[in-house]
């Protein structure tokens, strides 16, 4: 349908990984091309290794590339407080104290005055510089200088959230917050790199961006604080205020992510951000009043504790508009300018807002759903209240491209080679936009008579599936109706993969499958996992009931002797390796490599030796209501919802597979306005996200 | 229209740029639990962002209350702060007398180009009035405790006498009848709730909805809370407190803020909800009168101030009053020969209530908002305050 967002790092199509039968690269070779063979690694420095960026990819560097034997040298200033033993905690959450001990064992500190590099340091062979130091230009350039003048055939990257390649002399990674977390990376650089398929290899998320200023991310976060300081400046809505409907809007809480952050440094990142682009892209972008009085002054959006908020603010209809055009023109322009500039594929630049800035939907997203002529509507009435910002960087002629497959296919793709059709999703939680973007990919392949099919992440961006995505549950935990609509609809697609092709694969290549996502994948007639994929339907823990036919749907495809491990799984709410729900989950699950060739094999008709589990389209009352093995619990509101997901598999199973559709819905629907949901996690994040 | 001489030439009163909280009773509302400073600014902020100016317009914050609020230390800055704006301010207050005198200051500001808005903002919270502690060595108990409000309004230091005495003895003085007291009382109901009906509060008087600690609502003031229409006859039936005073003839505390800005010609007509409108000061003064005669001191201010302009009370398409005692009309009228009937027509703080500070200011936006209603002419405020002070003000609205 689209180019997959794989082939931008060189790496082939997802389509292309299961007809080969493995991954396009491996960690082990690209650290050897990068670093030296085994016994001869060089290292990577890091340098600004104390602060905020420096510290965090120390550490998430440094515990990906502890195994293959790369020594991590951090560098710093003399002086400046220990960020890196801030982390220790973090590591040890992460990956148990002895793991993280030895991550910490490699890493080799050493301090500088800037200018001359410690004698120390050329014995550890540095091969790749990672330059995490302040934003100032000249400082960056002659710290690289120094660097190639001590190292000729170093590597280098900066980690700068501004500054294009070209201003620089070097590649661009610049990472995301929590930098020691947040897997995304955008990269700049001519061709795919060695080194940016390295990270992929590591399990991180590299994007190609064009090398312009503030790439994408800072565009639209930094772009988004200041439309919302200058809404403020409009209206005088309060900071938090004005973060609360952006967040029930668009998702991000800009001015409480500076704060959290650090306000003194976030606020001169975001003015300087918002600074340079204005100087290339003009009033769009300039600083507001506010901004720039806070980047002087440090302090925080939020008011202290003694003066919490007293007045609460609303808005009207008619100032609810005046919101949207101060807030969503400019990010709309801001977005018009990025496409007009090809600064990444569409499904990158839509989903990076989602991963890095907390955007509930990505704006290519919100953009497609609105229309075209409604966003130049709204930029429109933008610039009737700062005119000024329709003299550069809007183009609006973007937009006419908005029925093509780059902006339909956002999130899930489809490939064929006229006999087997892969269908990759992007997206780690399932939405409505996924579900209709699931459709046009079904029926795409369909319209090629494609008659097999696997299903799976795409390798790159969506690194696990979590489940539904929950803020579409929102509108249903007032109105039941919403619930059992979209219960039906979401089934009704998932109901697809069994129905529309001759043999569909659901296949699951990430750390986790989840929730929505698992039901969904239940539906294809085989199940193929990585074997330590996690398993799950944590639904019992929010708590709501499984819309997408997880209550009956799987207990369909299973003999009554395996009923009480799926029982088990649903009402205890907790995870399974993939390997050990083979035969009553998952119908096979190996290492990467067999799954993916396992996977093609049933696709593609070869020799597989899997037998097909039917489902069972009659009635189903042999389902028994006492579960044993199943943990006793003091939790009365977990008791409740078990008891409610029971009765729903009851049911949903005691119907025909033709009314259990209808059955399963309204349970769901109807569970998402009770009191006991709303006390839960759906319900309080509703509170907390929707009730402005 | 008759024309004289402003007093501030380079300074005017942008139409609408100005608003009010309801004023509940103290001690009935979420008011009665808040820090009424930090309230007034948040809600300032509110208001001119409902009326469409940005509260960057703002050089300068003069401030009015009269009762203690915690960190009144910090005075006009930390209210400007509340407002989102990091200006100066300036605090003063006079009882009564303060909101009328902080628009005067503002004017006072803009016109010698001090600054191009001055925003004016006067508050104060009666309910659970703070209690200070004061060394008194002349006192046989060596030290003093004084309930802010209560105390005050029951001992005046210089005459020895109660605030509500006053109203008695001026009564007496000019021997008011207490059925004239009761007629006038019953009026000032009728006319409050026939504008309430009209709509006519809904121009200027802004609902709040106020936040706890926790970020959930603790309570909404979008009414006078405590206001019920009075008849006559219950007027005639309540027990006299003292000459011609009443519970029903005399005004209640209550809590609230009023805001308005006053700006340069230029920047009035930029920020004004109506830049047509052209409103001016005209004069002011201040009197005192004697020991114990509270009540006499509007009209004499008024005489005053008509004196010292030419103007004369037939020049007047509006006059209102801030009224604590109902007697207070009644003898205005007597004394300036003026039929009370004619005044205080959209309501007053008879009935809407006494949160000191922001009461002539609430008074200043009705009489403004009625005069424009009625094609402009030139608006009287008056009023008492403590000490036996009078304060008058005239405004010219074309």
């Amino acid at each position: 349908m689209r180019s997959s967002t794989l082939q931008t790092l060189g790496l082939g199509s997802v389509f292309e990984i299961f007809q080969n039968g493995k991954l396009p690269v491996t960690a082990d070779e690209l650290v050897d091309q990068i670093f030296g063979k085994d016994g001869n690694r060089g290292a990577l420095v890091i340098t600004g290794a104390n602060g905020i960026v420096g510290a965090g990819k120390t550490m998430q560097l440094g515990s990906r590339l502890e195994p293959f034997g790369v020594p991590i040298v951090a560098l710093d200033f003399p002086g400046i407080p220990d960020g890196l033993a801030k982390q220790y905690s973090g590591l040890v959450r992460a990956f148990g104290k002895g793991n993280a001990n030895k991550v910490m064992g490699n890493i080799i500190k050493y301090y500088y005055d800037g200018k001359n590099l410690p004698k120390g340091l050329a014995a550890h062979n540095p091969k790749f510089l990672l330059e995490a130091i302040p934003e100032i230009l000249e400082i960056k350039k002659e710290h690289y200088k120094t660097f190639r003048d001590n190292f000729p055939d170093i590597d280098i990257w900066s980690v700068t959230s501004g500054f294009p390649g070209s201003q620089l002399g070097v590649g661009i990674a610049h990472p995301a917050f929590p930098h020691e977390v947040n897997k995304i990376w955008e990269i700049v650089e001519p061709t795919p790199s060695a080194s940016s398929k390295l990270l992929w290899a590591l399990g991180l998320i590299p994007m190609q961006v064009g090398d312009n200023w503030a790439f994408v991310l800072d565009v639209f976060f930094c772009g988004l604080t200041g439309a919302g300081a200058r809404f403020n400046e409009a209206t005088n809505m309060p900071y938090w205020k004005v973060d609360k409907y952006i967040r029930k809007y668009l998702g991000p809480n800009p001015f409480r992510a500076h704060d959290a952050i650090g306000a003194k440094g976030a606020n001169f990142l975001t003015w300087s951000c918002l600074h340079h682009l204005s100087k290339h892209y003009g009033d769009l972008f300039a600083p507001s009043e506010n901004l720039t009085e806070k980047k002087d002054s440090g302090s925080n959006w939020y008011p202290l504790d003694h003066f919490r908020p007293m007045v609460d603010w609303s808005l009207n209809e008619e100032e609810m508009a005046e919101f949207n055009a101060w807030i969503l023109g400019p990010l709309f322009q801001m977005t018009s300018l990025m496409i007009h500039e090809n600064r990444s594929h569409l499904s990158q630049m839509n989903l990076i807002g989602e991963l890095c800035a907390q955007f509930t939907k990505g704006v290519l997203a919100v953009v497609r759903n609105m229309g075209a002529d409604e966003v130049r509507k709204i930029v429109a009435d933008y610039h009737k209240l700062q005119p000024k910002a329709a003299k550069q960087a809007w183009y609006p002629e973007v937009f006419d491209k908005i029925n093509s497959p780059e902006w339909q296919q956002l999130y899930v793709n489809a490939e064929h080679n006229g006999k087997v059709g892969v269908i990759s999703i992007n997206r780690e939680s399932y939405n409505h936009d996924v579900n209709d973007e699931l459709n046009r990919a079904i029926d795409w392949l369909k319209s090629s008579k494609i008659e097999n099919v696997i299903i799976t992440g795409d390798f790159h961006i969506s690194t696990q599936m979590v489940g539904a995505d929950t803020t579409d549950f929102f509108p249903a935990i007032e109105n039941a109706t919403k619930g059992i609509e979209l219960s039906k609809e979401w089934s009704a697609t998932a109901r697809r993969l069994n129905s529309d092709f001759k043999t569909s694969v659901g296949f699951i290549n990430g750390k986790r499958c989840l929730g929505g996502f698992l039901e969904l994948m239940v539906h294809c007639h085989y199940l193929v996992a990585e074997e330590n994929a996690n398993l799950g339907m944590p639904e019992v823990t929010l708590p709501v009931i499984p819309g997408m036919e997880g209550c009956h749907w799987p207990l369909r495809k299973l003999k009554a002797d395996n009923y009480k491990n799926f029982l088990k799984f649903i009402l205890s709410g907790k995870s399974v390796k993939a390997k050990d729900s083979v035969g009553w989950l998952a119908d096979y699950a190996g290492s990467m490599e067999n799954s993916i060739k396992m996977a093609w094999k049933l696709a593609s008709g070869g020799d597989h030796g899997l037998k097909k589990r039917e489902v069972n389209e009659n009635s189903i009352t042999d389902i028994p209501d006492e579960i044993t093995g199943l943990e006793n619990t003091d939790d009365a509101g977990l008791t409740e919802a078990r008891k409610a997901i029971l009765d729903c598999i009851m049911n949903s199973c005691k119907a025909t597979l033709a009314e259990a559709i209808s059955v399963q819905a309204k349970f769901s629907g109807d569970f998402m306005t009770t009191k006991l949901c709303k006390k839960g996690v759906v319900g309080n994040a509703y509170n907390k996200t929707w009730q402005v | 229209m008759k024309v004289v001489e402003s007093m501030f030439p380079n300074a005017r009163i942008p139409y609408g740029t100005w608003g009010s909280s309801y004023f509940p009773a103290w001690q009935a509302s979420a008011l009665a639990e808040v820090n009424i400073a930090q309230f007034a600014g948040e809600a300032m902020a509110n208001i001119l962002g409902k009326r469409k100016v940005s509260r960057k317009e703002l050089d300068y914050l003069v401030v009015g209350s009269t009762i203690p609020w915690h960190w009144k230390f910090w005075n006009g800055p930390v209210v400007a702060s509340c407002m989102g704006q990091r200006i100066p301010g300036f605090q003063m207050e006079q009882a009564c007398a303060t909101g009328l005198s902080a628009v005067i200051v503002a004017g006072s500001e803009v016109n010698s180009k001090s600054y191009d808005v001055a925003g004016v903002l006067t508050f104060d919270r009666t309910s659970d009035s703070p209690v200070g502690v004061f060394p008194e060595r002349r006192a046989y108990r060596r030290t003093e405790v004084i309930s802010d409000v209560w105390d005050n309004f029951g001992f005046d230091p210089s005459t020895g006498s109660a605030m509500l005495e006053t109203a008695g003895k001026t009564a007496r003085k000019y021997k008011i009848d207490r059925a004239e007291v009761d007629e006038l009382t019953a009026l000032r109901y009728k006319q409050y709730f026939d504008a309430k009906k009209a709509g006519f509060q809904d121009k200027y008087l802004f609902s709040f909805d106020i936040l706890n600690t926790q970020g959930r609502l603790l309570g909404k003031i979008s009414e006078d809370v405590g206001v019920r229409e009075i008849s006559l006859k219950t007027l005639k039936e309540q027990r006299e407190l003292d000459s011609c005073i009443t519970s029903g003839t005399q005004t209640h505390a209550a809590d609230g803020m009023a805001t308005l800005l006053v700006a340069s010609v230029e920047k009035a007509k930029e920020i004004s909800l109506k830049p047509e409108i052209n409103i001016e000061f005209i004069s002011k003064v201040d009197i005192r009168t004697g020991p114990g005669l509270m009540p006499e001191a509007p009209g004499l201010a008024v005489q005053k101030l008509l004196d010292r302009t030419g103007l004369t009370m037939n020049d007047m398409k509006v006059v209102k009053n801030h009224n604590p005692f109902a007697v207070n009309d009644a003898i205005f009228g007597k004394t300036m020969n003026y039929d009370w009937a004619k005044m205080n027509n959209t309501g007053c703080s008879l009935v809407w209530g006494h949160p000191q500070a922001p009461t002539l200011t609430r008074t200043i936006i009705e009489a403004l908002e009625e005069a424009v209603d009625l094609g402009g002419g030139y608006v009287l405020v008056f009023g008492c305050a403590a000490g036996d002070v009078g304060t008058a003000g005239i405004f010219r609205v074309s």
